[in-house]
């Protein structure tokens, strides 16, 4: 039993470590001097510095990483906000009075195993027309979208828990639909928002593709920012400089995701076998 | 009281329906007009109807084919590895997770990360110079292999992509493992069922499900493959790692080929609805 255990630790050290090799190694390599990264590639940082941490946050405006930042915050806010409020109304309706659950909810719910790239394009024409183009709103909007099917679905089943006596005894007490949905039905789906809410945050803030088509300038998301930093400008990718970037945006998701990773998982369990 | 209902449902309906509208409705249409026509990025806004010529010219352009057949190698691939090792992970460690959970949160790490990310901190790893993969297979075996060229690249990416979401069916079957019942382990170990014997007589068949949906959505995200692939090492030499989503994103913004880019995206688009239906047709035999 105490061999098993060791070698259940083992297997457990070694998984976490191939898994999380790439996330590592990238933390070494932004606590790395300018010289010791091409001195030294191991994984043990001799000499730890902040200087690429202070570098990527006063770089030039050609690569402003403060925008980014603010591009990608903005834009999972409202991919993460948007859908909740449409999708809440009608995740009631779908819940307790099955309206919608033949062909509306399976409809949407897949959206979310479509390859992303059949409406980049399309898109970028609307965009393009509409003036959306390159905005943050309108990089949000398409999240909003990726993150509807999950939502929908986290909130069916959010409505499904409550005991429908709640419900209930508040109609009896003469309160009409939409009052009862706000006082009663909206405050008792407050754990399932949060949990929507960082789930479609970290699904938007990761996004790439949209990213990389509907936006040049002004509403480049951290991720496709990201990417700037190993354009080599002249003497090649500063390699130092470029983990440290990945760090930074890593970081947000990552916390997030830390702390909210019992509920993740449970959310995505929810997503994958219902779907 | 009926018609007041309709009309309540229809309300409620209304913000989700409307915002689908606007964002997917136009663009549907769009897809359907290029898809059909002539156009260059000049003169966006007058495409020349032009038949089925684009269908043609994507079922005759072999790279298209090339680009289907990886996505569907990378898919099948990639499910099956990540579905095997991770549900070897669960059921192995399921007894050291019952009482440290936040194992949990490690393993899921990698998931949390934007795959876009992992591509790039990839080429980071995998760098001849700055690379610690490289560092230390020279200084332990004397050579590293060159993991982006032609020959390698194509297991590079596989590998890439299972160790980033095996954690996804990790915990999947962790939950499906933990919501199996206790007596009737107990009741198997008295009857003295070996563990080997255990798990293929009972615990796998109760994971059937699950086993399934993991391999499921794997598959779609293994298929639709874009960011990991594209920020690692792009279309990949000679075109070895372009995915279907990587094909389309390069016949439209790289070469500027609206129409084709269209039609293809149809083309995937058909091909996914396609898949989602037979899988939900069979998943629904077997529930």
């Amino acid at each position: 039993m105490k061999l098993h255990n060791s070698l259940r630790w083992l297997v457990f050290l070694l998984a976490a470590f191939a898994m999380n090799f790439p996330v590592i190694a990238t933390v070494a390599t932004a606590f790395k001097g300018p010289g010791e990264v091409t001195k030294n590639p191991s994984l043990w940082v001799q000499a730890p510095t902040l200087d690429n941490f202070i570098t990527v946050f006063t770089v030039s405006d050609r690569l402003n990483i403060f925008a980014y930042l603010w591009n990608s915050a903005v834009a999972a806010m409202i991919g993460s906000i948007l859908p909740i409020i449409v999708a809440f109304p009608i995740a009631w309706a779908m819940s307790r009075r099955s309206y919608g659950r033949a062909v509306m909810f399976p409809l949407i719910v897949n959206i979310r195993a479509l390859p992303l790239i059949i409406f980049a394009i399309p898109l970028y024409m609307v965009y393009s027309a509409t003036g959306l183009l390159d905005t943050r709103v309108g990089l949000g909007l398409i999240l909003a979208i990726v993150n509807l099917p999950l939502t929908l679905m986290l909130l069916v089943n959010a409505i499904s828990d409550i005991p429908i006596e709640l419900e209930e005894a508040a109609r009896v007490d003469g309160a009409r639909l939409p009052r009862m949905l706000m006082r009663v039905v909206l405050p008792l789906c407050r754990p399932a928002f949060v949990t929507t809410f960082v789930f479609g945050f970290i699904t938007g803030w990761n996004e790439f593709l949209f990213g990389l088509m509907l936006t040049t300038r002004e509403a480049v998301p951290m991720t496709v920012g990201a990417s700037f930093f190993f354009a080599s400008s002249g003497g090649g990718v500063q390699w130092g400089v470029a983990a440290a970037v990945m760090v930074v945006a890593a970081l947000p998701p990552l916390l997030l995701g830390l702390i909210m990773y019992r509920r993740l998982s449970g959310s995505m369990v929810a997503g994958a076998v219902k779907g | 009281m009926k018609p007041n209902r309709t009309v309540e449902n229809a309300v409620l309906a209304s913000p989700m329906v409307l915002f689908l509208l606007a964002m997917l409705g136009f663009p549907v249409i769009l897809s359907l007009v290029y898809g059909f026509s002539e156009t260059r990025f000049e003169a966006l806004t007058s495409p020349t109807f032009n038949g089925l010529d684009n269908f043609r010219q994507v079922m005759a352009d072999t790279s298209f084919w090339q680009a289907a057949w990886f996505s569907l190698r990378f898919g099948v691939i990639t499910a099956i590895l990540q579905c095997t090792l991770g549900l070897f992970l669960a059921v192995y460690l399921a007894p050291l997770i019952r009482r440290h959970s936040w194992m949990v949160a490690v393993l899921i790490i990698p998931m949390v990360v934007a795959p876009a990310m992992i591509g790039l901190m990839y080429r980071l790893v995998l760098h001849e110079f700055v690379g610690p993969l490289p560092h230390y297979l020279f200084q332990w075996f004397g050579a590293s292999p060159a993991f982006l060229n032609g020959a390698n690249v194509f297991k590079t990416v596989v590998v890439a992509e299972t160790l980033q979401w095996t954690p996804f069916a990790f915990v999947l079957f962790l939950t499906a493992y933990q919501a199996i019942p206790t007596e009737m382990r107990e009741a198997a170990t008295v009857d003295g069922t070996r563990p080997w014997r255990m798990f293929w007589k009972i615990e796998l068949p109760l994971m059937m499900p699950t086993l399934f949906a993991a391999v499921f959505v794997r598959f779609i995200d293994g298929f639709r493959v874009f960011d990991t692939i594209y920020t690692l090492v792009g279309p990949g030499p000679g075109g070895a790692t372009t995915s279907m989503s990587i094909y389309i994103y390069e016949t439209f913004l790289r070469r500027g080929e609206i129409g084709k880019a269209m039609a293809a995206a149809i083309l995937l688009f058909l091909s996914a609805f396609l898949v989602l239906a037979v899988a939900q047709h069979l998943l629904r035999r077997r529930g």
